[in-house]
């Protein structure tokens, strides 16, 4: 009888109550917590070759005497949602501590109320050392609710023993030359940003109707065989296999990819390239929140940043890493993929968060030209 | 005292069915109740669900999907007929040709069910690559034109869907076959039956049970499969149950995935009673 009682639980109206709910009550100071249950994606924090430790939690151990139970359990923003759901929505964080979802999830996760509210007090390097051009995001002004892990860009990847000439435009992937050839991304706000950015739209401020003639060119081209599929990272496979040719990609991936076969290459195109980031929050009901603010600060040293940054490539949103990894790598350093200059960084875009109803309508479009 | 052992004695089918049907009510009876009560429901993750009696789901997903829905059919059951077509000989050689040699071949049929579903696929990935040997042997004797190419078309997908299911229509053919008294078979040539002739008019008919079994296993999984048409196919070949795993994970419409997920069930249900009838298998239940 109590497997049904728990059945009929989980069922009811989805477990969901609706409206906006922030959670307005800063996470009160607290003592530092044996353990800490970390979530976040595959590959995205410093692993040393030869003891296969991650380097970073050592040392945090050593620091706080806290064991992080690390569990790389994100794969997918829409997958982690519909996982942790019902749990948030009872102000259950599921054991966890921190996630570390993208921008737009975390904008979701702000409004549904679903994370805490950080005391800013307690993190002084993030005062301190986060990158000036992300303090002020449109879903969360004063960045109360999360902060960056690491920024991804968004452009072209291409072979170059296939192209014809070197790719500029997003618009290449339009090229008939390149037909079935061509894969663009199942992470909405990256391809449709960069296909606004070849109609002359700009991602930041563009319009609900101006996301929904660029999904009409995805359709278009989806239906005509000019792009061959949508892919989240596996990308990686087609292209290094030469089933594709020109893609929409992810710097982080570029690298990865660059350093294993010199034909394959990354640029940002000259309309510009789509810049998100992926979060650190602390659920509701986190049962180590203090100590999960001491992590966010922690990786906000610039020493501490620099091994994760040289690691995973990503664009470190920490400031003063650059320097530290000059001395014992200037070419990693100089890398406009790791560490855009202020000229790469003009033309980063950040696609424009999107009200609830918005939101449904643009994503409903872009997965019905996807296919589903 | 004696009639109450025999009121004890009644009860105990019942006591052996219990397991049974606790498992039917937790695992099938519940989780439909509440399919079909979440397919009914209107709201978003914002405004939050609730229960309206909103049919409109229904028609919505219909009218929206309809293609998916159809597609979905028709691979399966091409798929299916495949499977048919390859399994049946297969089966029939095992079963009246293998000899010593027929564990070992039931073993080769079963043996890729050791590795997991998703990696099979993935490697048809690498089979069917636009560089790989089968394109490039087919472009040299001319199937595939230059620019031709496997992976990411309608063949590729429906081919790992046969290939997937194919064990599922193999065992009950074979069982059926094995089941055959081969001296009907001899009678039947004794009398002056034709091969052909003894084939249709003994061995078909005695192994309809198998593949009407056969049939039912691989057309129902196949129908509701995403996963050939994802790894193996583009957004074209997209199938009904890659937009049941879009609208329920990617954009959390609760609702329309599981209006959608009903509907896709009541639908083979109609095509199998339909086929079941005019099939006829008293044997098969």
């Amino acid at each position: 009888m109590s497997a049904i009682a728990w059945l009929a639980a989980c069922g009811g109206d989805s477990g969901i109550e609706g409206g906006t709910k922030k959670q307005s009550k800063v996470i009160p100071k607290g003592k530092i917590s044996d353990t800490l249950y970390f979530s976040n994606w595959p590959l995205y924090i410093d692993v040393d070759d030869k003891t296969k430790r991650r380097g970073t939690l050592d040392k945090f151990k050593k620091q706080y005497g806290t064991t992080v139970k690390y569990v790389e359990e994100i794969n997918d923003n829409d997958e982690f949602f519909g996982k942790v759901r019902q749990q948030y929505a009872q102000g259950n964080s599921g054991g966890r501590d921190l996630h570390v979802v993208t921008d737009w999830m975390s904008a979701r996760m702000i409004r549904l109320g679903y994370v805490q509210k950080l005391d800013k007090a307690q993190m002084p390097n993030v005062e301190k050392n986060l990158l000036d051009t992300l303090r002020h995001p449109d879903y969360d002004r004063n960045r109360d609710y999360g902060i960056p892990w690491q920024g991804i860009q968004a452009g072209i990847i291409y072979r170059r023993d296939k192209v014809k000439r070197t790719p500029k435009s997003v618009n290449d992937i339009f090229d008939p030359a390149y037909k079935g050839k061509t894969t663009m991304l199942t992470e909405m706000p990256d391809t449709v940003g960069l296909v606004m950015l070849g109609m002359g739209k700009d991602p930041e401020t563009g319009s609900v109707d101006d996301m929904l003639a660029a999904i009409d060119k995805i359709d278009k081209a989806s239906k005509s065989g000019q792009v061959r599929r949508f892919t989240g990272n596996e990308y990686t496979k087609d292209i290094t296999k030469g089933d594709s040719w020109l893609i929409y990609g992810w710097s982080g991936d570029a690298v990865q990819l660059e350093a294993d076969n010199p034909n394959i290459k990354f640029i940002q195109p000259e309309e510009g390239w789509m810049y998100s980031n992926d979060i650190m929050q602390v659920p509701v009901g986190a049962p180590h929140a203090f100590t999960a603010e001491k992590m966010i600060d922690f990786v906000y040293r610039p020493e501490i940043q620099a091994p994760i940054a040289a690691y995973v490539n990503y664009v470190t949103p920490v400031k003063g890493v650059k320097e530290l990894i000059e001395k014992d790598d200037p070419e990693l350093a100089n890398s406009q993929l790791i560490f855009p200059d202020a000229e790469t960084l003009k033309r980063a875009k950040i696609f424009k968060t999107l009200t609830p109803g918005d939101e449904r309508k643009v994503k409903s479009a872009f997965q019905k030209a996807i296919g589903a | 005292m004696a009639a109450l052992s025999q009121r004890r004695k009644a009860s105990i089918p019942y006591l052996l069915l219990a397991p049974g049907f606790a498992w039917l009510l937790v695992f099938f009876a519940i989780p439909l109740y509440y399919m079909a009560r979440v397919s009914l429901e209107e709201g978003t993750i914002d405004t939050g669900f609730r229960f309206t009696w909103h049919f409109a789901n229904y028609t919505d997903a219909v009218s929206t999907y309809s293609e998916q829905f159809l597609r979905s059919f028709e691979y399966a059951g091409l798929a299916t007929l495949l499977a048919l077509l390859i399994g049946y000989p297969l089966a029939y050689v095992i079963a009246f040709r293998g000899g010593k040699w027929r564990n070992a071949m039931l073993l080769a049929v079963i043996l890729p069910f050791f590795v997991t579903y998703l990696i099979r696929t993935l490697s048809w990935q690498t089979i069917l690559d636009d560089d790989g040997l089968v394109v490039n042997f087919l472009q040299t004797i001319g199937i595939l034109g230059e620019d031709g190419r496997l992976l990411a078309t309608t063949s590729a997908v429906v081919a790992g869907i046969t290939y997937n299911f194919l064990p599922f229509m193999i065992l009950p053919l074979y069982a059926s076959l094995e089941r055959i008294d081969p001296r009907l078979l001899e009678a039947g040539n004794d009398l002056y039956g034709k091969r052909r002739h003894v084939f249709t008019r003994v061995t078909l008919p005695l192994s309809m049970p198998g593949v009407v079994a056969g049939v039912l296993l691989t057309f129902i999984p196949a129908a509701g499969d995403f996963v050939n048409a994802q790894l193996l196919g583009t957004p074209r070949q997209f199938m009904i149950g890659n937009v049941i795993q879009s609208r329920f994970n990617v954009i959390a419409d609760y609702p329309t995935a599981a209006a959608l997920s009903f509907m896709l069930m009541a639908a083979i249900l109609v095509l199998v009673s339909i086929y079941i009838r005019r099939a006829g298998t008293e044997e098969l239940v």
